[in-house]
């Protein structure tokens, strides 16, 4: 037990002393640590608690996704029957029960529209060979068959909403990418965001809640000519077939809405830039937009077509502009107005350049630090851990007397060295609770060490000579710390499993702090009292 | 050289018999479970938002702030469950221009009782805005230090989770020590670890402190640190039923405990300076971590000796079937 081979201590104080290169840059101003070599620079990572900022929990609406795939599919299963050669004809196709339950008239109708339904079924993803189908067909009676969207299909549809979900975030948050955002999907239906030192988090909740689905559409001018015109259209029902009624929004002005046509090639996919920028003849702003070649050319058409109508510009429900079209606007290009400052003109046009979001979200979870209180934890934090060290560092020597007090206070300061080395190499993250964890670890720390000058104080009592006691001391304490320490090491592991957030912080640096105390208590204080006693070899032991 | 040694007042071989207490012990820890159990069914506990659902904001009025003007201005918002609370600032806390806040910090609570599903958590987000900008016309700017929003579908999963945090941890460590002693160890400390943890949950709902996630952390913690002595002691006991084959078991086990009584002594006291260093300095946010942790030290100590010890006697271990360990006797 206290002999140690020459390359042995090497690997111990190598590690010590590499541990301290590790630890010493977090006490280094910046500039000084951009002279250190590569792995020497990296220094504790504050978690959004410490350094200031947003952590927030958001839900997507994956039900809503999975009601348009089935509204897709009903129509996909439609427009098969419209254009079979030999039509089938259909009872009803509709959504029943989270799939599409298609009844035909006769048994003949259904054999005929089995095959078309089967041919709609596609794989999933068609990168991949062998993928599931995107829908299952089974047929229910003579009469009826059902289409389900495959458990496969939702779980693409899923994950394809998710990550759509996390670019266009970013891209809207942080357009120039210089935030160090975290995005990433947490479960099945959320996404965690965190924004360190974020100051404006109004303006980002803002980003978050917009959809910024936009299209522009024909207006149904025939409806819409007055108030009169469309609520008699509505009621009618001419509205709900191929058209909709959308309101104006409020910057725009006017008061009530207009009937569009529904159906369109120009949305938000179609843009390749906007930007914001003052009204080129009036008072005012505009978004100025260019369209792709393909939507340039359609758009080009589709104004061509209806000059001296209006095109309504819909933007998540509401119209924002329905200008008149003069002439067609065959370059792809122009700009909206309606009733812009640059400001909104700017917001409006960064988050169409970042895209649409294919779901709702709803921000489920926010914890949002300010900077200043942060540093206010910090400075709690080393205080309250400098006091706590400097007390457990007495006590010590008061409880074991100079020499074995300071091989104590030796292991616990390397103890403390290490922990912050295995934070930086480790690039974890630093959180409140860890703080309380590492101050905790300051009290637990010595229990090793305790453990073994107590049983080295009995086989001294015991009548053993000093070194017989410490080698007995040393090896009959192993069992006992081992197992302590694995117990607690299991409740940290089970802790930053189960655990979430700043909780997993705490656990990290616990388990951190479990492992380093017993290297520097068992190893290197043993390595201490080994030198220190082939130096003096005393004839009784200062403890 | 001179060295000075405080644990020296203790005697070398103490022998206080802890034993011989146990029928008093049981007693007292039986009574102190149904109490816990009977203050959480009755009283129950002062959950947070963590576990509610809820709004929190701490801001800085940049003076002490005026609690009732507060309190009014969000009852005539609307929001009659809004509770107001003045906080100290953690030692030389600055604001965010820089200069130390001598004054009290304000806490305020929202909860939204009609919340439900995702209208209601977008309605939160609604809510909070709508407090804030009424706040500030009413009592003039502020400075918002801390927002937390936990709505009440994410709420019930940590309260889920945290939960099953605790079992999971109670469960492996039960399997851990099965392995390496004997299964009457094993349920000996998962049973002092679950008085522990009830006891502290008791604690809890006497005093009413806020119960939250790191609470749960706190409670693993203590699980740990209990656990750790627990280990300790049984270590020595195995090793002692060896030693002394003749001896009967209570004596023994007596013996083991004395033998780790002055670590036992030491360890918690080193450990309870870090903490209540902690406690008094770290401000309101660790308040209730360091508090459930300075209780868990006092109550896991206890229960190593007084629980987890005698327990072995309840559950009839068998001397001779104690050979677990790997250590030859010299």
């Amino acid at each position: 037990m206290l002999f140690f081979s020459r390359s042995k201590i090497l690997m111990i104080l190598g590690a010590v002393f590499i541990g301290l290169l590790l630890a010493i840059p977090n006490a280094l101003p910046e500039k000084a640590r951009e002279a250190m070599p590569g792995p020497f620079q990296r220094t504790i990572n504050l978690g959004l608690d410490l350094q200031g900022g947003a952590h927030m929990l958001l839900e997507v609406d994956l039900s809503s996704i999975l009601d348009q795939a089935l509204i897709n599919e009903r129509t996909a299963i439609n427009d098969a029957f419209r254009r079979a050669e030999d039509r089938p004809r259909t009872e009803f196709v509709r959504a029943d029960n989270g799939s599409i339950l298609a009844r035909m008239r006769t048994k003949e109708d259904a054999d005929k529209a089995m095959p078309l339904l089967e041919n709609l079924s596609q794989p999933v993803d068609p990168t991949q060979l062998n993928s599931p189908k995107t829908t299952r067909v089974t047929r229910e009676s003579d009469k009826n068959i059902r289409v389900t969207i495959t458990d496969q299909n939702i779980e693409f549809i899923r994950k394809q909403t998710i990550e759509k979900s996390i670019g266009v975030l970013g891209r809207r948050i942080d357009p120039n990418g210089n935030l160090e955002l975290i995005l990433a999907p947490e479960g099945d239906k959320r996404i965690l965001l965190q924004v360190p030192g974020a100051q404006n988090i109004d303006e980002i909740k803002e980003r978050i809640n917009k959809s910024a689905n936009l299209s522009f559409h024909l207006v149904n001018e025939k409806d819409s000519t007055n108030e009169r015109a469309m609520s008699v259209a509505m009621e009618t029902g001419r509205v709900d077939a191929s058209d909709k009624y959308f309101p104006f929004a409020a910057s725009n002005g006017q008061l009530g809405g207009l009937i569009v046509v529904k159906r369109t090639r120009i949305t938000g996919d179609c843009l390749k830039d906007s930007s914001g920028g003052p009204h080129p003849t009036g008072p005012g702003a505009v978004v100025n937009f260019s369209f792709n070649v393909a939507c340039a050319t359609e758009f080009g058409r589709m104004t061509a077509r209806n000059i001296n109508k209006r095109f309504a510009v819909i933007l998540d429900g509401e119209i924002i502009t329905a200008p008149n079209i003069r002439s067609a606007i065959t370059g792809g290009s122009g700009y909206i107005e309606g009733g812009f400052t640059l400001e909104s003109a700017r917001d409006l046009s960064l988050l169409l350049n970042a895209g649409a979001l294919p779901a709702k979200l709803t921000i489920v979870e926010e914890r949002t630090v300010d900077p200043s209180l942060g540093a206010d934890s910090i400075r709690a934090g080393k205080v309250a851990s400098g006091i706590g060290l400097l007390g457990v560092a007495i006590f010590m020597w008061l409880s074991y007397g100079l020499r074995f007090g300071t091989i104590a206070n030796l292991a616990l300061s390397t103890n403390i060295i290490l922990i912050a080395a295995a934070l930086s190499l480790f690039g974890s993250t630093l959180t409140l609770p860890g703080i309380a964890g590492i101050i905790l670890t300051i009290g637990m720390a010595v229990d090793a060490n305790v453990l073994i000058f107590e049983r080295i104080r009995e086989e001294t009592y015991n009548g053993k000579t000093p070194i017989n006691a410490i080698e007995t001391g040393y090896k009959r304490s192993m069992a006992p710390i081992l197992d302590a320490n694995i117990t607690t090491l299991i409740a940290a592991i089970t802790l930053y499993f189960v655990g979430s957030g700043p909780v997993r912080g705490f656990a990290v640096t616990l388990a951190i702090g479990i492992v380093m105390s017993v290297f520097t208590a068992v190893i290197f204080a043993r390595l201490l009292t080994a030198t220190w006693l082939r130096g003096k070899r005393p004839k009784t032991l200062p403890i | 050289m001179k060295d000075i040694s405080l644990v020296r007042i203790l005697p070398q071989e103490p022998r206080v018999p802890f034993i011989n207490v146990r029928m008093i012990a049981a007693a007292f820890s039986v009574l102190a479970i149904i109490a816990s159990i009977f203050l959480f069914t009755t009283k129950g506990l002062n959950y947070g938002i963590d576990f509610t659902g809820g709004t929190v904001i701490e801001i800085n009025t940049n003076e002490d702030p005026d609690d009732e003007a507060i309190r009014n201005a969000l009852i005539d918002m609307g929001f009659n469950g809004a509770t107001v609370q003045g906080i100290q600032p953690p030692v030389g806390a600055l604001d965010q221009e820089g200069n130390p806040i001598t004054h009290r910090l304000m806490r305020i609570g929202l909860q939204l009782a009609d919340e439900t599903g995702e209208e209601g958590q977008g309605a939160q987000q609604a809510a909070l805005k709508r407090a804030t900008d009424g706040l500030e016309e009413r009592i003039g700017e502020f400075y918002i230090r801390n927002t937390e929003v936990v709505g009440s579908q994410v709420s019930g999963e940590l309260r889920r989770k945290g939960i099953m945090s605790v079992a999971l941890a109670l469960l492996m460590v039960l399997g851990y020590i099965w392995f390496r002693f004997e299964w009457q160890f094993g349920l000996g400390a998962v049973f002092a670890l679950a008085h522990d943890v009830i006891l502290t949950i008791g604690v809890f709902s006497l005093t009413q402190i806020e119960f939250n996630l790191t609470i749960i952390a706190a409670i693993l913690t203590i699980v740990g640190y209990s656990l750790n002595d627990t280990v300790i002691v049984y270590d020595r006991i195995r090793e002692n039923l060896r030693k002394f084959k003749k001896k009967p078991l209570p004596e023994v086990l007596n013996i083991a405990i004395n033998d780790t009584l002055s670590r036992t002594i030491l360890t918690s006291l080193t450990t309870l300076l870090a903490l209540v260093a902690l406690y008094v300095l770290g401000g309101s946010a660790l308040k209730g971590f360091s508090f459930a942790m300075i209780w868990g030290v006092f109550v896991g100590t206890y229960s190593s000796i007084f629980v987890a010890s005698p327990l072995l006697l309840a559950l009839k271990l068998k001397r001779g079937a104690n050979t677990g360990g790997e250590r030859a006797e010299v």
